[in-house]
């Protein structure tokens, strides 16, 4: 049976092996789980059609096997034994994928991780990597804890009163919030243990095309994959020690009193949110004259306004020269602008950079960007051939369900014999500023340059749990149609429920669908995405040259979108 | 956006005078848009509106109709209202502390709701207005297949000729017949009571039954729901029933299923409830969820020879069209999907097809729709009932059972519930359904993806958005069952 993993497509081979009895229950692992967030109560039934599986759609699969029988690409290298048919360096969310998948089907795998630590560094990490540790999901946390007080605002408007203020107690969140990282940092070991995987704690270094070195023990490894993901970066300014990043504002011991949170990207925004809703006063310096560059020109004043309608201040056009420690512990800043003084916390959210410092890659001859990224080909295949690369570290697109899909594509091209390139056309996204974003596909901007021309359809109203309210929340919506094709190119929404609303849209963008597609579709009434199936009238038609005749869209939202 | 181009006096090939081309009974949803689309088409509209009054009966109604006066707009008002009592109790392992004592004011939500639905009242006169539909206060019925009167608050009553005449007088909660039966509301009285009642008890398993029981609930009241089947919610996909059902009574409230009420009788500190297993209880409100019949009695439907299936609903053609030529139908009052979405669907495509020279057929395949219940359920195309015995071949069933994020820092006992359909030759999906919080936010976009008949690669082939709920319904790699069209394995 063994020898079979030469051709690895193994449905007919292995549906009728004998041992499927066997297999079956050993498959009843959860395998599908997607290294994301979600916890691993949930049922999975696996594998009651092992046999019927469409050859299409392979099933990960588990195998023991010698090293020496699995030789499938590399047919120069044949009689060289490796300790592992795959060493990963980096457990996030893109290798622990590629490796389960790897294990599953068939290989030999192991994985190196640092040890845990809230705040990484070159000496610390964890199994869960950024994701779970530092990324999407303290900061999903934070935000629903920080909503409340939106919530309670709202909450007035609908009869409720409280005999005083509800109070918010930094310490009981980040216990409760450390706790979960701890429960979920288990799960993600449980889930490597599970899937045949050695987890072995330290720092990874490349020695040579097939070696590795972990903290002075030496494993040789058919394929190398580096996923050791980006860390946030600091630019170089007088009084930079005093500031904290990301890592640090998800585990402050206190909360901060008045922040100040230098960046207009998403970290910034999501941060401002979430330290704005827990009672800060929250300063955004902002270098250029919007938040959000790349995202789409109208959301980024939609949600800067909205943002500021809750208490945010935005700094625009000010950049950062210097941070002083004043003698009373606080911090000034100093910007082109002037100096503001009396913040408690200064917080960088100014981009991330690759984690391929003393890697070793320059010595194997792996090809990096002027950034610091790894170079890859479309299958994620370094310039070395044995050593491949995922998830931030690449830099692409950094986003947690791209690390899985280039994990997943990874595991299939050198496991499964299925050379697969990840797919970045139509990739969904999400924004958990407060108001949050939720985006697939293109700009407007980008459309008018790929496509020329193009009809907008906008829509821009006040939800029904507002008009109860009183708070000035509002929601916009934007498709941006192909005027050729009809084609829905982009579309975009800023508002409650944004990235939950955007998923199933975000399926039919990238089938293909045209705007008659979603017109077809019948609303669910009262939602607020029912207003992405009934938006009528472009808000104006974009024509190569310049004439665009342009039309305003109705305000008001008519509860029965009558 | 009228084009207010009225066409006075049009004569038909006849050489028949009409007052107007078209009179609409009813400015309800589907009401409304037959009457402005028909407008912008250039057609003389005349529409008709009982009076307005949030309680609804068959003197008073008003323009909006259920959804915006007594069902979607108000339910969906008091559901984010009620929502906030869970909210409060999630908060606290978030680090807010709140004292014990949090009051809800009923009375002052009561009374925004009705700000809230009166503006939408006027909204709807203003889009009737700006279209150039004209509109009358009172009691429409017919008189002939192109004559209908009118009869206005004072008496006086009017009479005019149309073209065409469309009925959309939509629905009205109906009682059971069961002694002290007038000790009940419905919901048009749920939606206007006058104080939260502390013991309610929901007679029914209807979607209205478990929306009310969640609203009670959600603002401290304790709920007992009565209804005649093991599981609430008859029609929708037997395991998000269960689902429910276990939400419901997670959030505290008393499912007694298989069980009928027998006798209401009053007493001096409420009501006592009698049930056909012999128990008592005491409640301060009972709620017959029991189901709607259309609003045809008074239209005088009969004479006119306008037919009605034995429900009193309006019988229709494809294109909404009554029997009698000149007469249509639209919306709750022919009882064919019964949501607002749908009535709107089928006014405009009955525009088309009268004004807009285009015969447009509503299209009931793959309409999704909610169950605002906290948390709620959206569906979209099949069961795995259905599908299972509507499919040629084989079905492949997705599903996903989760603690949602939240709820690992709020402590909160709730799991989301999510569930492909799958024809396993086609791999089309057949059917999407999901109940958890935000659910009819996210089914929406699922929605168009199923009217496009995407593919089960298809949806795995989308990029997850994460942290989301939404993201599980593209990340489902395994079949959690198969079933055979033809039962003849138990894989």
């Amino acid at each position: 049976m063994a020898a079979s993993i030469a051709t690895p497509k193994l449905t007919a081979t292995f549906s009728a092996a004998p041992s499927l009895q066997t297999l079956r229950r050993k498959l009843s692992t959860p395998l599908s789980r997607s290294l994301s967030l979600l916890p691993p109560s949930a049922p999975r039934t696996l594998d009651l059609d092992l046999g019927l599986r469409s050859p299409t759609k392979p099933r990960p699969r588990r195998r023991r096997l010698s090293v020496e029988a699995a030789e499938p690409d590399n047919g120069a290298e044949t009689a060289r034994h490796y300790d592992f048919d795959l060493f990963t360096v980096g457990a996030g969310s893109g290798g622990v994928r590629a490796s389960r998948f790897a294990a599953n089907f068939g290989a030999s795998v192991a994985v190196c991780e640092l040890p845990f630590s809230t705040i990484s560094s070159e000496t610390a990490g964890g199994v869960g990597g950024t994701c779970v540790l530092r990324g999407c999901v303290p900061k999903k946390l934070l935000v629903y804890a920080s909503k409340y007080s939106h919530e309670f605002d709202e909450s007035h408007g609908f009869g409720w009163t409280y005999d005083a203020e509800p109070r918010h107690d930094w310490s009981t969140l980040m216990a409760n919030k450390n706790a979960e990282l701890q429960r979920l940092m288990g799960i993600y070991k449980n889930i490597l243990r599970n899937a045949g995987v050695t987890l072995i704690e330290g720092r990874g270094k490349i020695v040579d095309p097939h070696t590795i070195d972990v903290d002075g023990k030496l494993y040789s490894a058919r394929h190398i994959l580096v996923s050791v993901g980006g860390r946030p970066f600091i630019p170089e300014i007088p009084g930079k020690e005093y500031a904290i990043d990301s890592d640090a504002a998800l585990d402050l011991p206190s909360k901060p009193e008045k922040v100040a949170i230098i960046g207009g990207g998403y970290i910034a925004l999501e941060f401002a949110g979430i330290f704005n809703g827990l009672s800060s006063d929250v300063h955004v310096f902002i270098r250029q004259k919007k938040v959000l560059r790349g995202f789409d020109e109208e959301v980024r004043d939609f949600v800067a306004e909205q943002m500021s309608l809750r208490g945010i201040e935005f700094h625009t056009e000010e950049s950062p020269q210097a941070i002083q420690k004043l003698p009373d512990g606080s911090l000034s800043l100093k910007t082109n602008k002037g100096t503001i003084e009396g913040f408690s916390h200064i917080m960088f959210a100014t981009g991330r950079r690759p984690n391929t410092k003393n890697l070793g890659l320059e010595t194997v001859g792996v090809k990096m960007t002027k950034n610091g990224a790894i170079e890859v080909d479309e299958f994620s295949r370094t310039s070395v051939p044995s050593i491949w690369a995922v998830g931030d570290v690449t830099d692409r697109i950094n986003l947690t369900p791209v690390a899985l899909m280039e994990g997943g594509a990874l595991a299939k091209t050198i496991f499964f014999n299925e050379p697969t390139k990840p797919d970045y056309r139509a990739v969904p996204s999400a924004v958990f500023s407060q108001p949050p974003i939720g985006q697939v596909g293109l700009t407007e901007e980008q459309a008018i340059q790929e496509y020329g021309d193009v009809d907008i359809f906008t829509a821009n109203f006040r939800p029904l749990k507002a008009t109860l309210s009183g708070l000035p929340d509002r929601v916009f919506m934007k498709f941006i149609v192909c005027a050729k094709t009809n084609r829905v190119l982009g579309l975009h929404m800023c508002g409650e429920d944004s990235p939950e609303t955007v998923q199933g849209f975000a399926v039919a963008v990238k089938a293909g669908l045209t705007k008659a597609d979603f017109d077809a579709t019948v609303g669910i009434h009262p939602t607020s995405a029912e207003e992405f199936v009934t938006m009528r009238t472009p808000t104006r038609k974009i024509r190569r040259g310049p004439s665009s005749e342009g039309k305003k869209d109705s305000d008001a939202k008519a509860a029965a979108g009558v | 956006m009228a084009r207010k181009m009225l066409i006075h006096g049009e004569l038909d090939g006849a050489g028949v005078h009409y007052d107007f081309d078209l009179f609409v009974i009813g400015a309800g949803s589907g009401g409304v848009r037959a009457a402005r689309f028909s407008a912008n088409y250039g057609a003389k509209v005349g529409i008709c509106e009982l009076p307005f009054n949030p309680i609804s009966s068959e003197v008073v109604g008003g323009v909006g109709g259920t959804c915006v006066l007594r069902g979607c707009v108000p339910k969906k008002i008091l559901v984010y209202g009620a929502a906030f009592g869970g909210e409060l109790e999630d908060a606290r392992n978030y680090g807010w502390e709140l004292n014990e004592k949090v009051d809800f004011n009923w009375k002052k939500l009561l009374h925004k709701k009705t700000e809230e639905i009166t503006r939408l009242n006027g909204i709807y006169k203003r889009l009737l207005s700006n279209a150039g539909v004209k509109l009358f206060e009172g009691e429409g019925k017919l008189v002939g297949p192109n004559e209908v009167e009118v009869t206005q608050l004072d008496g006086t009553k009017l009479c005019y000729s149309a073209k065409h005449i469309l009925i959309a007088t939509g629905s009205r909660a109906q009682r059971p017949n069961i002694p002290g039966q007038e000790l009940g509301i419905t919901s048009d009285e749920a939606l206007s009571l006058e104080d939260l009642p502390k013991r309610a008890v929901v007679l029914g398993g209807g979607y209205i039954a478990v929306e009310f029981a969640s609203i009670w609930r959600g603002m401290g009241a304790t709920v007992d729901m009565f209804f005649r089947k093991e599981l609430p919610l008859r029609g929708f996909d037997d395991e998000m029933r269960a689902v429910v059902a276990r939400n419901l009574e997670g959030r505290g409230i008393n499912l007694h299923p298989r069980t009928n009420l027998t006798e209401l009788i009053k007493t001096e500190d409420g009501i006592k409830v009698i049930t056909d297993h012999g128990e008592e209880l005491h409640a301060d409100l009972v709620l017959f969820a029991t189901g709607r019949i259309p609003n045809t009695k008074r239209l005088n439907l009969a004479s006119v020879g306008v037919e009605t299936d034995a429900l009193g609903a309006v019988k229709v053609d494809d294109n909404s069209r009554t029997n009698v030529p000149s007469i249509w139908a639209v919306g709750d009052v022919t009882n064919r999907m019964n949501l607002t979405p749908v009535a709107l669907m089928e006014g405009t495509c009955f525009a088309k097809t009268v004004f807009g020279g285009q015969p447009t057929k509503p299209d009931y395949i793959n309409v999704p729709c909610a169950v605002f219940c906290i948390p709620p359920l959206s569906v979209v195309g099949l069961s795995e009932e259905q599908a299972v015995e509507q499919a040629n071949g084989d079905v492949l069933v997705f599903t996903s059972t989760f603690n949602p994020m939240k709820n690992t820092v709020s402590g909160r006992q709730e799991k989301t519930a999510m569930k492909l359909v799958v024809d396993a030759e086609t791999d089309k999906v057949l059917g999407a359904s999901m109940c958890g919080p935000d659910a009819p936010e996210i089914m929406q976009g699922i929605g168009v993806a199923l009217k496009c008949g995407a593919t089960k690669a298809q949806f795995d082939s989308t990029v997850g958005i994460h942290p989301s709920a939404a993201e599980e319904f593209v990340t489902m790699r395994s079949t959690t069952r198969r079933v055979s069209a033809k039962p003849k394995t138990n894989l």
